[in-house]
């Protein structure tokens, strides 16, 4: 299959030239399956196995594109779609600045993300691991809930400019478990990511769903007071902040269109807490990287924030061109980030609600529906979910209501944190408007931020 | 090719499943283009077609999606494996409420159809709006144009055969500016829907001329204004945040599915119980919500859905009472099962998919708010003792059951004493939905009633985009919490 695509492309760029048409293929081809629970059935079971094919047109300042959904089979129909593209490209209109067309100086194959195993994953085992990460948790009121979501990703890329082609092969499978009680309408939930098959727990969700089902069962839920809390943040709340500073922070388009809170002039500055250090690392397979760029840039570890201190903004090649900067090799569909650990132990929830504290800790596993009020302050708001609890300084622990917090990430990981576990977790970011992207952040498993004001509290669930 | 669909759902039919449905895309075409400071950044068309063939077996569904329609055969084999699989874990078997069997065709109504315009002629709109926008004060313009065009036609086991063929237009333009902190700030406007039709021909070059002068002085003057204060005042929304209030706390709330459970694992679930219909005052006296998808010109009327059921106008709440939810053909079903009676006498018609490689799922119509009796904007103004005149949709967060929100807001004009006295940035308010909506103090008439757009309302999983609209009028809510 691989040598058929290849060849496609070939051919696709060979016409292209053929018509003297300057222009740029971008292949994905994805092979979807997703199993998804609700009620304690399975409410869906799909798959779909998709190809899309976008040709970029450029001429001189000018560019275009032109996306289909398509066929190995199909030359002739992806042949019309260069003929689209540049047409299109006629009546474009000029930019004001000269965009790169990439030039692939070698071809490049990288399949190190691809698990034949996970590939091949059936029917069957899916439904196992939802009956594995559940086993004797259900009940008439505590329903299953979740998504099963795993795949094959293929891209490949040619541009007219040289011979050579960049294809990217991998495999990806995101797991969420919920288990929600069908009146008083609380959740608690356990995710996992896996590049792998054999990185497959269902036994490590059952044991985080126990726990928190446990508490969420028998205890007396309470409306917490507005005011300030020490704040535990898991994994997925942490992957979700670092997802949106992403969005409003280090893009150096972002930066330059005013929508960003860090400045042009903080590079090398101290922007955040010492204990922060952030990296962009291709080398982590669990953030299913890739080492190339759709540039064809050799990506390495590339450093964000050391010891918060900002290093560097990240640029994509189109607004490298824009604002006349390097491009940094983040061209691509992903970064893979990284953030470094800490040195508190503690790995799982259980380890952390037994570590003794000086103050009540308030545990918020999940952000909810998180949104931008004031990009240029990185002010976020967002709410709790999914299992957070009050952990009482006496070591006892209350299941709260959910609350909101609207606060700025220089304040959530400036002076203000704590600590950072010394394990890592990796959180699934994946979704799939559009092509299926599969996308992790590796981050500490916990990090206690003080004194953060909660500005809503909930009275029920 | 439909007799080869209609082969097929009769050989599922015959070997167990107890119904099947196909759409079959012969073509889905968009186009694009975003110009951004001058820069035609984005030109971009695309082109699929496929089929997506669902299958309930055993009281479970299966799902598959091709665009290659080479192997049908092998295609819905493969839906009705999905199915046995999915009915090894059944708790409740999916039954659907009944329906008419339908042979019917929809087309939105359009005069230009907007694939047939010169793409030279659009950049060429698209320039001039940019022209007008480039005005001192503005760091930043966008101005973007999303055109859709879909052929779908639908098969089912029950005998109904539909196609639709739908036309969509989304224009929108936004000026950002930096105030003397180096703070962003930004305005925006779409057009509301006017008129019977929805094609090319309304894209009317005179309202965008007259927004874009409006839209960069209001952005100047928020560059220059007073931070929003923090407490509490009378919020009055104006449709252009009135929109998305209705679409996140009244739309996404009742959502029968949500109300049940299905979304648990990712968007969330509601506060709605199947005890609160015809008991919940979810709002004031004032506040009557309909699902109408009978409007003309909206993206959220398409003639049938995707369980084949046509286009409705149904009440969500009727003078505060919820009385009404925004459901599908299996939801109603299990719905009334649970209840242990019939609160939803038939599907609402709302179950759309957003491609053939999508499974359908409820999704808003048009989720509107009748217009009331209480006057103009003026005299609303004029009755407000100690309010903020808010608009523009600039942040929206919600609690996972629907049941709390904060919003941000692009611009907000003080008022005290019956008077605007002068505008404010960084505007915001928060409140809980039912406490909210109990508040609703005034509703404007039908002068300030407009049908917005929704381009991307995000659901589900896999992730699906819809596109569906909102009639509001301009609304007043008291003693709610702003500047947080």
């Amino acid at each position: 299959m691989k040598e058929r695509i290849l060849q496609t492309l070939r051919d696709l760029a060979a016409y292209a030239l053929s018509k003297n048409v300057e222009a740029a293929f971008f292949y994905h081809e994805e092979d979807s399956f997703l199993m998804r629970c609700a009620n304690s059935s399975i409410s869906l079971n799909t798959n779909e196995h998709l190809i899309r094919l976008e040709i970029t047109a450029f001429e001189d300042r000018k560019r275009a594109s032109y996306e289909m959904i398509t066929g190995l089979s199909k030359l002739d129909e992806m042949k019309q779609g260069v003929d689209s593209a540049a047409e299109m490209v006629k009546h474009a209109q000029p930019l004001n600045y000269q965009p790169t067309v990439p030039v692939y100086t070698e071809t490049y194959i990288d399949e190190s993300c691809f698990d034949p195993a996970l590939a091949g994953i059936s029917n069957e085992e899916r439904l196992e691991y939802f009956n594995q990460a559940v086993a004797g948790l259900e009940t008439d009121e505590i329903k299953l809930s979740g998504i099963f979501s795993s795949g094959v990703n293929t891209i490949a890329q040619i541009t007219t400019r040289s011979e050579h082609i960049q294809y990217f092969k991998g495999s990806d499978a995101q797991v969420n478990v919920v288990l929600s009680h069908g009146t008083l309408k609380w959740e608690v939930i356990a995710e996992q990511s896996a590049q792998k098959k054999a990185e497959l727990r269902p036994s490590a969700l059952r044991r985080n769903l126990a726990f928190l089902l446990e508490r969420y069962q028998h205890d007396t839920p309470q409306q917490l007071p507005l005011g300030r809390y020490d704040i535990v943040f898991g994994s997925a709340a942490i992957g979700d902040l670092l997802d949106m500073m992403n969005d409003i922070g280090f893009g150096g388009g972002s930066m330059k269109r005013g929508f960003s809170f860090i400045a042009e002039d903080q590079v090398g500055r101290q922007v955040f807490s010492n204990k922060f250090n952030l990296t962009d690392d291709p080398t982590r397979l669990e953030t299913f990287p890739f080492k190339r760029d759709f540039m064809g840039m050799p990506r390495e570890p590339f450093p964000i924030f050391e010891n918060g201190v900002f290093k560097s903004f990240t640029w994509l090649q189109d607004d490298a061109d824009e604002f006349g900067v390097a491009p940094t090799g983040h061209t691509v569909m992903h970064k893979s980030l990284v953030l470094g650990c800490g040195d508190k132990e503690g790995a799982t929830l259980e380890e952390l609600v037994l570590l003794p504290r000086e103050n009540d800790l308030l545990y918020i596993p999940f952000l909810h529906y998180m949104n931008i009020v004031n990009p240029s302050k990185g002010l976020i708001t967002a709410s709790s979910r999914f299992g957070a609890l009050l952990l009482k300084k006496d070591g006892s622990v209350v299941v709260p209501y959910n609350v909101r917090i609207t606060q700025s990430l220089p304040d959530i990981f400036g002076d203000r944190l704590a600590w950072l576990s010394q394990v890592q977790a990796v959180y699934n970011t994946s979704m799939s408007y559009g092509g299926r992207n599969p996308t992790s952040i590796v981050v500490p498993a916990f990090l206690q931020v003080n004194d953060l004001e909660i500005s809503h509290s909930n009275s029920t669930y | 090719m439909i007799k080869k669909i209609q082969k097929q759902i009769e050989h599922l039919k015959a070997a167990g499943a107890s119904y099947v449905d196909a759409r079959w895309y012969p073509v889905e075409e968009t186009n694009h283009l975003v110009m951004w400071n001058g820069n035609l950044k984005t030109a971009a068309s695309s082109r699929e077609s496929g089929v997506g063939i669902r299958v309930l077996y055993k009281g479970a569904w299966g799902f598959s999606a091709s665009s290659d329609v080479g192997n049908l055969g092998a295609l819905f084999e493969k839906a009705l494996d999905n199915a046995r699989v999915a009915a090894e874990r059944v708790t409740v078997p999916i039954r659907l409420a009944g329906k008419e069997s339908i042979q019917a065709s929809f087309n939105s109504p359009n005069r230009i159809d907007p694939f047939s315009v010169p793409l030279t002629e659009k950049i060429a709109f698209l320039k001039e709006l940019d022209e007008k926008l480039n005005r001192p004060g503005v760091d930043q313009r966008v101005c973007e144009m999303i055109f859709m065009r879909k052929q779908i036609i639908y098969l089912d086991s029950e005998g109904s055969e539909i196609e639709k063929n739908i036309i969509e237009v989304f224009p929108s333009m936004q000026v950002m500016g930096l105030d003397s902190r180096g703070e962003s700030h930004s305005r925006k406007f779409s057009p509301p829907l006017s008129g019977a039709t929805r094609g090319w021909e309304t894209l009317d070059p005179h309202l965008f001329s007259e927004n874009a002068g409006r839209i960069v002085r209001e952005m100047n003057q928020v560059l220059v204004a007073e931070a929003c204060p923090k407490g509490v005042r009378s919020v009055i929304l104006l449709p252009g945040i009135m929109y998305l209030q209705t679409h996140e706390t009244i739309g996404h709330a009742l959502e029968l599915d949500r109300i049940l459970g299905y979304e648990l694992a990712y968007a969330g679930g509601s506060f709605v119980k199947l005890s609160d219909f015809g008991s919940l005052a979810y709002g004031s006296p004032k506040l009557t919500a309909r699902a109408d998808a009978t409007l003309p010109n909206s993206p959220g009327s398409f003639g049938y859905d995707d369980d084949g059921v046509p286009a409705q106008d149904n009440l969500l709440i009727d003078k505060g009472l919820l009385v009404g939810a925004i459901t599908s053909r299996q939801m109603v079903e299990e719905a009334n099962a649970r209840a242990g009676k019939t609160i939803f006498s038939n599907s609402s018609g709302a179950n759309r998919a957003t491609a053939f490689y999508r499974v359908p799922i409820e999704r808003m119509t048009n989720i509107n708010i009748d217009p009331g009796s209480d006057g103009t904007l003026d005299d609303i103004v004029k009755s407000t003792e100690k309010g903020i005149i808010l608009d523009g949709d600039k942040s929206w967060s919600i609690g996972s059951n629907r049941e709390q929100f904060h919003f941000a807001t692009d611009i907000g004009w003080l008022v005290e004493d019956g008077n605007i006295t002068n505008v404010v940035k960084n505007s915001t308010y928060k409140g809980e939905t039912v406490t909210f909506y109990n508040s609703l103090s005034s509703v404007g008439d039908q002068s300030t009633w407009e049908v917005r757009c929704v381009d991307s309302c995000g659901k589900g999983q896999p992730n699906q985009i819809m596109q569906l609209g909102h009639g509001v009028p301009v609304c007043r809510f008291d003693n709610v919490t702003i500047g947080e």
